[in-house]
């Protein structure tokens, strides 16, 4: 009698078994019957990825740089920055990191921009529903503190290793911050502007696209800013499913102890990191500016 | 002269008992963090205390730690599955000075590092047989990312093996084949990619090891290397080495893994000698060792479980390892 107070009356341990067998054979058989389509289905995507990729690692070192250093140029206007940029390559370049940040430069960019032209979208649809948002917010808190590897597992199963994966392993981790700030930015504009738009006679879609999305912008912007950082924390784990990258080397320092080697390419993560960070914080303050003329 | 008689009776009796408790008390057996050896230190435990009426402890080891302990203070008294590459050359010694002796040479057939294939793709091209076969054939292993070549999974980011296979592909020249080796990042991922394949019925081609769990449970078959094994040489100065180290790898066959079940002197004489014989004889075929570790893994069975698994369901092979009294009583004992 009191024993059953204290011992939990869990499911039997057959019954469990059958459950977890259940659950894992019926994946395996979908995964059977329907992995070939789903790997079908990512194919471009994985040629875009491979496309990318090669086109950053052949192309001429000066020519890469060349074109960062404009990018960081448009985006920010700031020569500091500029100059930054383009001596953390020239770094990185001379510590024979160049190829690995090549490939792990092509997933993250790639990465992110599919995490903002997903999230963006959703974002957008959880600030108009309360019911959507009511149904993804709990998914957005799965999607951050689930362990990564939970779901990586069948995500092998059903596409394999390498790019795509770990593709998919970044957004899921990386996606959730756009997605809250889009939500949040768009939520806090301000009503009567709203209520002025429809005075105008303006239909919805140029209400959000005229109104709220520009006055959300500085949030939006900081989700975006959150995506990059978070998608560049994840180029460890995504090494792990087989993504070349920083990350393999990295895991090869962690397992033999190579301190210089993990040290070495952990800064150069950090490298991008930064410079991804400066760009989007100064090309969100730049449009602010813009977006702001007549009110200073 | 009475007390030196007396004292002389007490130091027989003493003598006597202790020789007594000597014959198989206290003996340890030491088990390892994986499937394989502690199951055979479970099995062993279970046929020496019923079978020999011995008695046994299990101590959780490591490999060096158990071998060290066993050299140096002669305890644990058994290592069933204790892999000796690395220190072959003291372990040789100390059987020379008759201090261990090495029983059984391969407890487990079939064990070992090697390149692998799934069923799927023996059974497609059953005209490939070795490693020298198939680096013709990259076409058959398409890399996802370059259709135009072969896919060859190796050993996850800093693992020693990885440097061994990096070495090997370039002994077997199999880039210019048409090759591409693929870094599967982790353990996670190298068994995820044999999983996929092996599920699906689809090609694959890697590195492995057995006895393993992976192995018995996608049956997967090890290519013979169809070269000879080119010399220890080669394979310590070269092989085992990175890249820079290793300017001219020579082609080869996998080192054979020096994998010993290992006594000490005390337990020899202690022990009855079909005891003894028994552990010489007792080689587990590897199709049943991966068996079993499928069956570890599936329950989640501990050592001590799947030994009853194994005495129960495996009575054909067992059997042949103890006198037939023997294997009576330790069949009754269940």
């Amino acid at each position: 009698m009191m024993e059953s107070l204290f011992k939990f009356p869990s499911l039997g341990r057959e019954t469990l078994r059958d459950f977890k067998k259940g659950i894992d054979s019926s994946f395996k058989e979908f995964s059977r019957t329907h992995g070939e389509g789903i790997e079908n289905f990512f194919e471009p995507l994985l040629q875009f990825l491979v496309w990318f990729e090669k086109l950053l690692i052949n192309s001429p070192w000066p020519l890469v740089i060349a074109v960062i250093a404009f990018l960081t140029w448009k985006a920010s206007k700031k020569l500091t920055l500029v100059a930054g940029t383009i001596f953390a390559f020239v770094m990185i370049g001379l510590f024979g990191m160049w190829k690995d940040t090549m490939s792990t430069l092509a997933i993250i960019s790639v990465a992110t921009f599919l995490c903002l032209l997903l999230g963006a979208p959703i974002g957008i649809l959880m600030a108009k529903s309360n019911r959507a948002s009511m149904i993804i917010s709990p998914v957005l808190d799965t999607m951050q503190t689930i362990p990564t590897f939970v779901y990586l597992i069948p995500i092998i199963m059903l596409l394999g290793i390498g790019k795509v994966p770990g593709l998919i392993a970044v957004c899921v981790y990386a996606i959730p911050p756009i997605v809250r700030l889009t939500n949040l930015g768009i939520r806090e504009v301000n009503s009567k502007l709203i209520e002025a738009g429809k005075a105008l006679g303006l239909s919805k879609l140029v209400i959000l696209y005229r109104i709220e999305f520009p006055l959300a912008l500085p949030s939006i912007m900081t989700g975006v800013n959150q995506t990059i950082m978070m998608s560049l924390s994840m180029v460890v784990i995504a090494s792990m499913i087989g993504v070349a990258g920083l990350g393999l080397p990295i895991l090869r320092s962690i397992s033999n102890q190579f301190l210089a080697l993990g040290l070495m390419n952990g800064l150069a993560i950090v490298a991008l990191a930064v410079i991804f960070d400066r760009i989007s914080q100064h090309y969100a303050r730049r449009v602010q500016k813009h977006k702001e003329v007549g009110r200073k | 002269m009475k007390i030196i008689k007396s004292i002389f009776y007490i130091l027989t009796v003493v003598f006597f008992t202790a020789s007594a408790n000597a014959a198989c008390k206290d003996i340890k057996i030491a088990t390892m963090t994986w499937a394989s050896a502690q199951l055979m230190a479970q099995v062993d435990k279970l046929v020496l205390e019923k079978g020999f009426g011995c008695e046994v402890e299990i101590i959780q080891a490591d490999t060096m730690p158990a071998f060290t302990g066993m050299n140096e203070k002669g305890s644990p008294d058994l290592v069933p599955e204790l892999w000796a590459n690395s220190f072959i050359t003291p372990l040789n010694k100390a059987v020379k000075e008759g201090r261990l002796h090495v029983l059984n040479k391969g407890p487990i057939t079939g064990l070992g590092e090697g390149w692998w294939v799934t069923p799927a793709f023996r059974k497609k091209h059953p005209e490939i047989k070795t490693v020298q076969d198939l680096i013709k054939r990259p076409d058959l292993f398409p890399h996802p990312e370059d259709k135009s070549k072969g896919a060859f999974v190796t050993c996850p980011a800093g693992w020693a093996c990885q440097l061994s296979n990096a070495n090997l592909f370039r002994a077997f020249d199999m880039e210019k084949k048409g090759w591409k080796m693929v870094d599967p990042g982790s353990a996670a991922g190298l068994d995820g990619t044999i999983a996929k394949a092996a599920e699906r019925g689809q090609n694959w081609v890697g590195y492995y090891w057995a006895p393993t769990a992976i192995i018995g449970k996608y049956k997967l078959i090890k290519l013979d290397w169809g070269v000879p094994f080119a010399g220890k040489d080669n394979w310590d100065n070269c092989i085992v080495k990175a890249e820079k180290d290793c300017a001219n790898p020579k082609p080869t066959a996998w080192i054979t893994p020096a994998v010993n079940t290992v006594i000490t002197d005390k337990f020899k004489k202690s022990a009855d000698a079909n005891a003894v014989k028994y552990l010489e004889k007792r080689t587990y075929p590897g199709e049943v060792m991966n068996g079993m570790l499928v069956y570890m893994g599936e329950n989640q069975a501990e050592g001590s479980d799947a030994a009853i698994e194994f005495i129960q369901k495996h009575e054909a092979v067992w059997k042949n390892w103890v006198p037939a009294d023997v294997a009576a009583k330790i069949k009754k004992s269940l």
